[in-house]
């Protein structure tokens, strides 16, 4: 019952993340645009157990593919089959990490959002230069991902902080490290 | 492994095989369901925004008059609110009735919509606007300004429509140079800076920085003729043909109102 709050929580999180992303002014100087949905998809999947995590993943995927579907010449540009094997991809490698820490720590989830906010942007860029062709690199381009993989590491102690309560109700207090300070 | 957890799984991966296989018009159709869900938060997002910098505008009338409190008496002080006001309504009342005008100039049937956000995909350039299929948009209808060109709508729901902008690389539009004969292709960038490239042209074509580019209206495609794309900023021979850089008619990241071309007068 408990996991299942959990779960619809970060699921409507992950809904309004995405819109609330949209309406975020861009950051100075080249308005590069800020992330959400890496951080909220980073904090579920480390703070659900395996199967929901993947499913939370899956969703993930889901809206991620959809926001940013274009469809050109009847051919899907990024269809849903990429972005899924990516998000449970990193859903794998967050649990793993989780598990090996004993629990989830906000330290975990910081560098976890920016790792997937960074490979997040960086992918959809080499996806676009190999069905576009070319690669124009440039130093605009290394800021565009840069930047909200930076933002990304400020935002997810926030959202950690936000949620950290109902953590413990999901993967019990005995699996988490005896910590105290910021880290539970 | 718990029957249950098993049972979770081999749904997941049902699920992922069945949605790996959907086709672009499947994904589409999803699409559009996402974006009516998407449209009640935006739409909210939208008035809160719109809320907070009405406050803001408000917070800031109220530092500069008291900068004022010091330096003018009190009468003076009221007379140059009263007349600031008088402006702010004289400018909204300036740009409804250009906006209106150009309505009615227009040899298009326009539908006036608002953009209610400016997308955060970081490679791709797309805005929503708060007009979907109700008011009679489908996709793939030119989007304008009174300045010009703002792009394509691509993805419709009931009530929200995404617009693809005129700076997005696939968002290739036919024109031609004002004054010449020269035609090419019209896109953005891979990463969209706000910049125009105008393609193919003539290797020897003299292209002065400042002239105008229009759309060219191709048959069968979606633009029609003679809306402003952007000016000439610079323009260099490449190996097999010219290559121009426009400075685009309409700067989207201030777009407040936009107009959806259904058809013509």
């Amino acid at each position: 019952m408990r996991r299942s709050l959990l779960f619809l929580v970060l699921l409507f999180l992950l809904t309004v993340s995405v819109a609330f992303q949209n309406l975020l002014p861009g950051i100075p100087p080249s308005q590069e645009r800020l992330q959400l949905l890496p951080v909220v998809f980073a904090f579920g999947v480390m703070a659900l157990p395996l199967v929901p995590a993947l499913w939370f993943a899956f969703l993930t995927a889901v809206v991620q593919g959809l926001a940013l579907l274009q469809v050109q010449a009847g051919d899907a540009e990024m269809g849903l089959t990429l972005p899924v094997v990516f998000f449970l991809g990193w859903a794998i490698v967050l649990q793993m990490a989780s598990e090996m820490t004993r629990g989830m720590r906000w330290e975990l989830h910081a560098l976890g959002s920016s790792l997937v906010t960074l490979t997040l942007l960086g992918g959809e860029f080499l996806v676009l230069c190999a069905k576009r062709g070319g690669v124009p690199w440039d130093l605009s381009v290394s800021l565009r991902i840069a930047v909200p993989a930076a933002a990304a590491l400020l935002i997810a102690p926030l959202l950690y902080l936000l949620l950290r309560s109902l953590v413990p109700l999901v993967r019990g207090a005995e699996a988490l490290p005896k910590q105290t300070g910021f880290g539970r | 492994m718990k029957k249950l957890q098993i049972t979770a799984l081999v749904a997941l991966v049902v699920t992922i095989v069945t949605f790996c296989m959907f086709q672009a018009g499947t994904l589409l159709h999803l699409k559009s369901g996402f974006l009516g869900v998407l449209s009640p938060i935006a739409r909210s997002g939208n008035a809160v925004k719109s809320g907070i910098g009405n406050l803001s505008k408000d917070l800031m009338t109220l530092d500069q008059l008291e900068a004022e409190y010091d330096r003018v008496l009190a009468e003076n002080r009221r007379l140059r609110a009263e007349n600031n006001g008088l402006r702010d309504l004289q400018q909204d009342n300036d740009h409804l009735r250009q906006v209106l005008g150009y309505r009615e100039r227009s040899s298009f049937l326009l539908l006036p919509a608002m953009v209610l956000s400016h997308d955060a995909g970081v490679w791709w350039s797309t805005i929503k606007i708060n007009k979907g299929s109700k008011d009679g948009i489908a996709p793939d209808m030119p989007v304008i300004t009174d300045r010009g060109l703002v792009g394509k709508t691509t993805a419709v729901s009931r009530d929200l429509s995404e617009v693809m902008l005129v700076t997005d690389e696939n968002c290739k539009v036919a024109a031609k140079v004002e004054g010449t004969k020269e035609q090419g292709i019209c896109a953005g960038g891979r990463n969209p800076g706000g910049e125009l490239q105008l393609t193919f042209l003539n290797k020897l074509a003299d292209l002065q920085p400042g002239q105008k580019v229009y759309t060219a209206g191709v048959s069968g495609g979606i633009f029609p003729s003679g809306i402003s794309l952007g000016t000439v900023k610079s323009f260099h021979a490449r190996a097999l043909d010219g290559e121009a850089v426009l400075e685009p008619a309409a700067d989207a990241r201030g777009l407040e109102e936009v107009f959806v071309v259904t058809g013509a007068k």
